[in-house]
């Protein structure tokens, strides 16, 4: 096989990058609408990403618990847990148009729990959602979801490539036109020229050393988009949750949502001295406030001196009775049984990264800032702003997903497939085959991962400051300039090369990491997710703006833009509120 | 510190002629799941090792299914014994090693 040559090449109206929820239900509609799809996934179609391990509920306003509930009441609960810079048109969709959404996957196979009466079940998840409008399926959600949607995919005989590892977007002119992946399975390297082009590649939790999400959330779509010069948006929210189990290492990072124990008589959170001290960083005095103030706390209780021995805080599910547990939390209890937790004893949980809210910034078509390229999903950004509040990640990928679909397919329709720049093509084969030459003396792409979570962990994480900003920045500018150029891989063979997809997903993880630690050094505020010690109040009067971000010209800088946006009545409605 | 040594099924189609098992001594602060004691010998003693690293590790894909010790199980939700045997599942074609042809 030549090296830098393009072994296979493949046509098709819409490519889908990603086959989680976003992914799927976008497929799904695209092909309803007509267009050719091909779905791509670096892991197994409709077997990888987030979407599958979702645990808790996704929030519809059907107002069945409560009547005083209506898309209405979700809109302002939506725009005030994204402290007001939620994009305001894209945060109404997703509210309006849930229960259709639902309805949609209801109509596709998928069950949820449901009251005597024969209605949803709807639970309250935290303080920020003003009803209980959580719709659940025990306590392991995302499985009715995937499976439903998988059976569409099968029903409709969409075309997937599993474990396609995309590395670049092609572009004709202004729109894209295509994209080149590695085959992890084959070892090729292949062209997939499309009309049109759906990013639906999931979070970035592996940026960091502990985080809730699966191995493959590396965040490659948002360096995809960047290279491609889409715009990115309020990435420097990264909701960090502290709900995490941090002990023994085999279960690290596995979410144990005990905060839904706490109505049941659970003992709150507690340090090594025992004493409770979550009321103490809320705001509000809170006992069980909203998600991402327990990180934080927990950080706090930690850097005092009063943490447990692996870095986090005590919860103790023996503070409930076994039936209890097994009632509110059956997968999580047996999972964690099952690796010999005694879960009658107090266990160690703290922070892990959990959810990126921002994104590549789309419009109301669920489109980027490039023709021709759509977003759905985590990757996406706008319609969460500063903080994204429990269960609306999954409303949104089925919302989204569906208009995402429907819009891609008449793009590709009107437009029809472009053609990629045969240079830009072979330089891309070339940059992805030349891990296979490099001599074998650099770090592996591993070595270079680790030393790139510590950092985010360090600086970019729960608690962040001017200074360690900067002095990431500067050395993830170093890492790309030097230890890229030296990574080295185990060996030059092309077939099943864990080392080669490793090697390509820690320069996308850079870049982005060095876009997001960007942004939060601009951001000299503390708001929703992004907290800054230097700067820890809130400030309306100089940050009610979004950051964007971009690629400048044809050199790998970034340029960050401050927007203005106007959050509306519901936001100001709440800070009057709260003064 | 535990060490364990645990046993890993090697073959490269397009130059192996048979199937063969290596054996690998790993080193760890503690317990580990067998998929975790999969990618520690990728990343820490064996980097020719051929696995698959996309998956759930809940037990909700399905996809990190294996034969362990003759058994097939759920990598992710196994803990790696001492002496124990992991191979991939019969009825499969091999890509090269632990990586086999999904449906
Ligand atoms: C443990 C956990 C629990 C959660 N619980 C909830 C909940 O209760 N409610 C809620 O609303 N939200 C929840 N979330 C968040 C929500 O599940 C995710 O944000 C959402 O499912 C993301 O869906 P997605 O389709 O955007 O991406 P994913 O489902 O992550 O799919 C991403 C896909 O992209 C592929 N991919 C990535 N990069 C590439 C590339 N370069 N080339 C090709 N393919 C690529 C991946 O392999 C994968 O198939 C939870 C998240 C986690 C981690
Ligand atoms: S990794 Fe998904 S079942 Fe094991």
């Amino acid at each position: 096989m030549s090296e830098g040559a393009i072994n296979r090449t493949i046509e098709t109206d819409v490519l889908v990058i990603g086959g989680g929820g976003g992914g799927l239900r976008a497929a799904v509609a695209a092909h309803d609408a007509g267009a050719r799809v091909l779905v791509l996934s670096k892991g197994i179609v409709g077997k990888s990403g987030l979407t599958q391990t979702a645990v808790t509920g996704f929030q519809v306003a059907f107002g069945y618990a409560d009547p005083r509930d209506n898309p209405e009441v979700h809109y302002g609960d939506t725009i005030r847990g994204g402290y007001g810079l939620a994009d305001p048109a894209l945060a109404r969709i997703f509210c309006d148009e849930a229960i259709a959404a639902v309805e949609d996957i209801e109509s596709f196979g998928a069950r949820f729990d449901r009251e005597a009466d024969g209605k949803l079940t709807q639970r309250k998840l935290d303080s920020s959602q003003t009803y209980p409008r959580s719709i659940k399926k025990g306590d392991s959600l995302g499985t009715p979801i995937m499976q439903a949607l998988r059976r569409e995919m099968n029903k409709r005989d969409v075309p997937r490539l599993h474990e396609m590892l995309v590395t670049r977007l092609l572009k004709d002119g202004d729109k894209v036109c295509g994209a080149i992946a590695l085959d992890f399975q084959k070892g090729e390297i292949v062209e997939i020229r499309a009309g049109a082009i759906i990013m639906a590649t999931g979070g970035a939790g592996e940026l960091f050393p502990v985080h809730s999400n699966t191995p493959d959330s590396t965040g490659d779509g948002y360096a995809l988009a960047l290279n491609a010069g889409a715009d990115l948006v309020d990435i420097e929210f990264l909701l960090m949750l502290g709900h995490a189990v941090l002990h023994p290492a085999t279960v690290r990072g596995v979410l144990f949502t005990f905060q839904y124990l706490l109505t049941k008589g659970a003992k709150p959170l507690f340090n090594s001295e025992g004493e409770s001290f979550l009321s103490n960083y809320d705001p509000e005095g809170n006992d069980n406030p909203a998600r991402h103030i327990y990180a934080r706390a927990v950080y706090g209780e930690v850097r005092e001196g009063r943490g447990s021995p692996h870095g986090g805080a005590f919860f103790d599910p023996g503070s409930v009775s076994h039936e209890t547990l097994m009632e509110s939390l059956p997968s999580q209890t047996k999972y964690l049984e099952k690796f010999g937790v005694d879960m009658t004893q107090p266990i160690e949980v703290g922070a892990a990264a959990h959810y990126v809210c921002g994104g590549i910034k789309i419009n109301t078509q669920s489109q980027s800032t490039v023709p021709g390229l759509f977003a759905v999903g985590e990757c996406s950004g706008g319609p969460h702003g500063a903080g994204r509040i429990g269960g609306n990640s999954l409303t949104e990928i089925l919302v989204f997903g569906k208009r995402a679909g429907a819009e891609a397919a008449a793009f590709a329709n009107a437009q029809g497939a472009g053609t990629p720049n045969s240079d830009e093509v072979l330089a891309e084969a070339s940059r992805v085959t030349s891990y296979l030459s490099r001599k074998r003396t650099g770090p592996r792409p591993n070595e270079i991962k680790t030393r790139l979570q510590k950092l985010m962990n360090d600086y970019v994480g729960v608690v962040r400051n001017n200074e360690g900003l900067r002095n990431t920045i500067a050395e993830f500018e170093r890492m790309e300039r030097e230890d890229l150029p030296a990574m080295s891989m185990a060996e030059d063979n092309r077939v099943g090369n864990y080392d080669w997809i490793e090697a390509l997903e820690v320069s996308a993880m850079i870049r982005f990491a060095r876009a997001m630690a960007g942004a939060a050094l601009l951001r000299t505020e503390s708001r929703g997710a992004h907290y800054r010690e230097d700067y820890p109040e809130l400030d309306d009067e100089n940050w009610l703006q979004n950051i964007v971000i971009r690629h400048t010209g044809n050199d790998d800088a970034l340029a960050f833009e401050t927007r203005a946006c106007t959050p509306g009545p519901e936001y100001t409605a709440a800070l009057a509120e709260a003064s | 510190m535990e060490k364990l040594n645990i046993t890993l099924y090697r073959f490269d189609p397009s130059c192996d002629a048979e199937p063969r098992l290596q054996s690998y001594d790993i080193e760890s602060d503690g317990p580990l799941s067998v998929l975790q004691a999969i990618r520690h010998v990728y990343h820490k003693v064996d980097g020719t090792l051929s696995f698959r690293n996309s998956d759930c590790r809940r037990g909700v894909c399905g996809i990190c299914s294996m034969m362990i010790n003759g058994r097939r199980q759920l990598t992710c939700m196994c803990l790696a014994t001492d002496g124990m045997t992991v191979e991939p599942p019969s009825n499969r074609t091999i890509v090269k090693d632990l990586v086999f042809e999904t449906d």
